[in-house]
């Protein structure tokens, strides 16, 4: 008698606990933190977030960034190359080498301003079907003549999905600048230009396999409502991928880093693109930005699984990828 | 079991709490990979509660493993078990509905990560005679569970992954018939089969489950001897023949003579054998090769009789279990043979010791004056 009025006892608390927790377990449910942004959004417009190492309010800093990438569009490859010695380039194929997309996989490049990416990813996808297909194309001469003929109507089975590739970004100079580059290289076909914002993407949900966002999360006013969003237009099982700057985990080349960074850059930004203060707010933005582990548990909030890491150049690069499930 | 069942309370009781102490709580994400598998489980266990499935399936889950485990300390485990998953069902109930409302997508927290790997590489098997022992493959199979291709990006390690995950079904299968043919042989509705022949059965089970898988499996030994697999491979390979001698008999258990059924793989120690695992049982050093010798041999067998496999034409491979019957007979020879050579030898021995005597006898130099 006595166990079973402690048992009633024990459950009503655990009621009366549940009844006060579930409209804040639904949304702890999902993420721990995701209370926090639900509560002071009252006073988002007083929030001060940012720009570099200035403060500023949060509408400003989208503005401010804005104007940034305005200015540098135009010189904005040669820059890339200049200040990273061509490094970028192999920092975006290592991107593609972990994507591993497959055939008929659809990406969104958010912040893909001059679209490296989404060539690189169809440049990928081509010659995947063309290995593929010479793949079959000699096995096939192996075959006797009743199986060849039997193949010929399946050879050019089109049910599966072309891969598409759309480049969202919300600046329209880097996407004049991205669709003049692709129009140099006579690519059109499963190519999309998009402009909008990484906060409130104008995409329904569930649809893309990989999304993709290659050094532009940092300009991001609100990094986890940019999640959030990314987590909203993936199918399931898809994959998020971010490749960013980030701490350098070696204290040697932390301090070469550094000066290079503050010495070299802005100059090289003033000699070439003649803009000083955009470049001193790109290594300023990459100071501010967090860290390896503090950038995986802000995916892992949003509500990405499996999220993992790699450090590329000892940590100047690191690229985070998690799944939604 | 019991640690997991408290840790699962504490797991409820400090949600249940949560929404008094959010600020902590909210910047404590540390653990949330942890808390998320307990969450998860935690989950389940209302969600197994729900109308559709049956109530009991849980509960059925913890009490096979109850069975599994027959000790006294369990038994006790086992009634705070149900106790707890009445509490359980009885909130599952209560609370189910506002759970369903708030987010569509419970579905897929249901399973820990690891657990919807497994689901998404069972279902990559049947892809594999179409595109060999790859990623395509995998992407298939996860498209077949309504995911991306892109989610095949969760396996780093790719086929090898497949093969790996293929191959510990298949241990687990043959397990489970070994443990079954066991049974049948206790309860006395089965003659006990001779060593040998127990040994010829189950490699011969074993490797009929590669039939199916017989056009790619070159490809597939070949995923398994890449430098970066061969560790895993290793290590099911030894499982399988510690698995097979075990229930040919060889229980070489450890010193209090507990009848543990097989524990999961630890680390190194599982290639060595019980006997080093506890420094004061102390055998003769012919019993301890005994044991080695007895899996290297087992282990030679399978690997030829395996290759032979996977190049054999004749009918439902017959060529293969003829190879094999022989191997096992040179075995079984061999071991007999050892037998009288040593036996020979020492009445040899013995022989030319007399024969030593009797000269020294001859010759007077026995002779003590």
């Amino acid at each position: 008698m006595a166990v079973s009025m402690r048992l009633l006892v024990r459950r009503l608390i655990r009621l009366s606990h549940r009844n006060v927790a579930v409209s804040r377990a639904a949304v702890l449910s999902r993420s721990h933190c995701h209370w926090e942004p639900l509560f002071c959004r009252s006073f988002s417009d007083d929030r001060n977030t940012h720009f570099g190492f200035e403060t500023v309010s949060e509408e400003d800093k989208a503005k401010r960034v804005y104007k940034v990438f305005e200015n540098v569009a135009q010189k904005y490859d040669i820059m890339n190359d200049a200040m990273s010695l061509g490094i970028h380039r192999l920092w975006k194929d290592m991107l593609l080498h972990a994507m591993h997309p497959q055939p008929g996989a659809q990406l969104l490049d958010v912040a893909g301003g001059t679209g490296d990416i989404a060539f690189r990813f169809l440049d990928y996808v081509r010659t995947q079907q063309e290995q593929k297909r010479r793949r079959e194309a000699r096995s096939m001469q192996l075959q006797s003549w009743q199986e060849i003929s039997n193949s010929y109507p399946t050879i050019d089975e089109g049910g599966r999905q072309e891969s598409r590739a759309v480049v969202c970004d919300i600046n329209k100079e880097m996407l004049k600048v991205g669709k003049e580059k692709a129009d140099g290289k006579g690519i059109s076909a499963g190519l999309s230009w998009v402009v909008g914002d990484a906060e409130e993407l104008p995409f329904d949900d569930d649809q893309f396999d990989i999304y993709t966002i290659a050094f532009g999360i940092r300009n991001v006013t609100r990094i986890d409502q940019a999640l959030q969003e990314a987590l909203r237009v993936l199918k399931p099982g898809g994959r998020f991928m971010c490749l960013e700057f980030s701490k350098v985990t070696n204290p040697v080349l932390a301090r070469i880093y550094d000066a290079y960074s503050f010495q070299l850059i802005p100059v090289l930004g003033e000699v070439i693109a003649g803009d000083w203060k955009s470049y001193q707010y790109l290594v300023e933005s990459i100071r501010r930005f967090p860290d390896q582990e503090e950038f995986k548990y802000m995916i892992e909030d949003a509500g990405f699984y499996c999220v993992q890491y790699f450090n590329l150049t000892g940590g100047v690069v690191a690229l985070h990828s998690g799944f939604k499930l | 079991m019991a640690a997991l069942l408290r840790g699962l309370r504490a797991g409820r009781a400090l949600r249940g709490i949560g929404g008094a102490l959010v600020a902590p709580t909210a910047t404590n994400p540390r653990c949330s990979s942890l808390r998320r598998g307990f969450h998860c489980a935690a989950l389940r266990l209302q969600d197994e509660s729900k109308s559709d499935k049956p109530p009991s399936s849980s509960s059925t889950n913890y009490h096979e493993h109850y069975q599994a485990h027959p000790t006294d300390q369990d038994t006790t485990a086992a009634s705070q078990g149900d106790s707890a998953d009445d509490l359980a069902a009885d909130e599952a109930f209560k609370t189910n509905t506002s759970y369903q409302d708030q987010s569509g997508e419970q579905g897929e927290e249901y399973e820990t990560e690891e657990q919807l790997q497994v689901r998404i590489l069972s279902a990559s098997l049947e892809f594999v005679q179409e595109h060999g022992w790859s990623m395509e493959a995998i992407a298939a199979g996860a498209e077949t569970l309504g995911l991306s291709s892109a989610s095949t990006g969760m396996f780093n390690n790719g086929a090898g992954d497949l093969v790996l995950h293929f191959i510990a079904q298949c241990n687990l299968q043959l397990t489970e018939i070994l443990a079954e043919q066991h049974k049948q042989v206790q309860l006395g509705q089965a003659e006990p089969k001779h060593t040998s022949d127990l040994l010829r059965d189950a490699v011969e089970t074993r490797l009929r489950m590669y039939i199916p898988y017989i056009q790619t499996w070159p490809q597939a030994m070949s995923i398994l001897l890449l430098p970066h697999n061969i560790p895993d491979s290793l290590k099911h390979l030894s499982n399988m023949v510690d698995d097979i001698w075990y229930y040919a008999g060889d229980r070489s258990t450890d010193v209090s003579g507990y009848h543990h059924p097989r524990s999961p793989p630890s680390s190194a120690r599982t290639f060595l054998s019980p006997f080093h695992h506890h420094p004061h049982n102390i055998r003769p050093a012919t019993v301890q090769m005994n044991w080695y010798t007895k899996r290297a041999v087992l282990t030679g067998i399978y690997n030829t009789t395996e290759l032979v496999m996977v190049q054999d034409s004749s009918e439902d491979f017959q060529d293969t279990w003829n190879f094999l019957n022989n191997r096992i007979q040179d075995v079984v020879n061999m071991a007999s043979t050892a037998k009288q050579v040593q036996s020979t030898g020492e009445a040899v021995v013995q022989g030319l010791m007399g024969a030593a005597v009797t000269l020294k006898n001859l010759t007077g130099l026995n002779q003590r004056r």
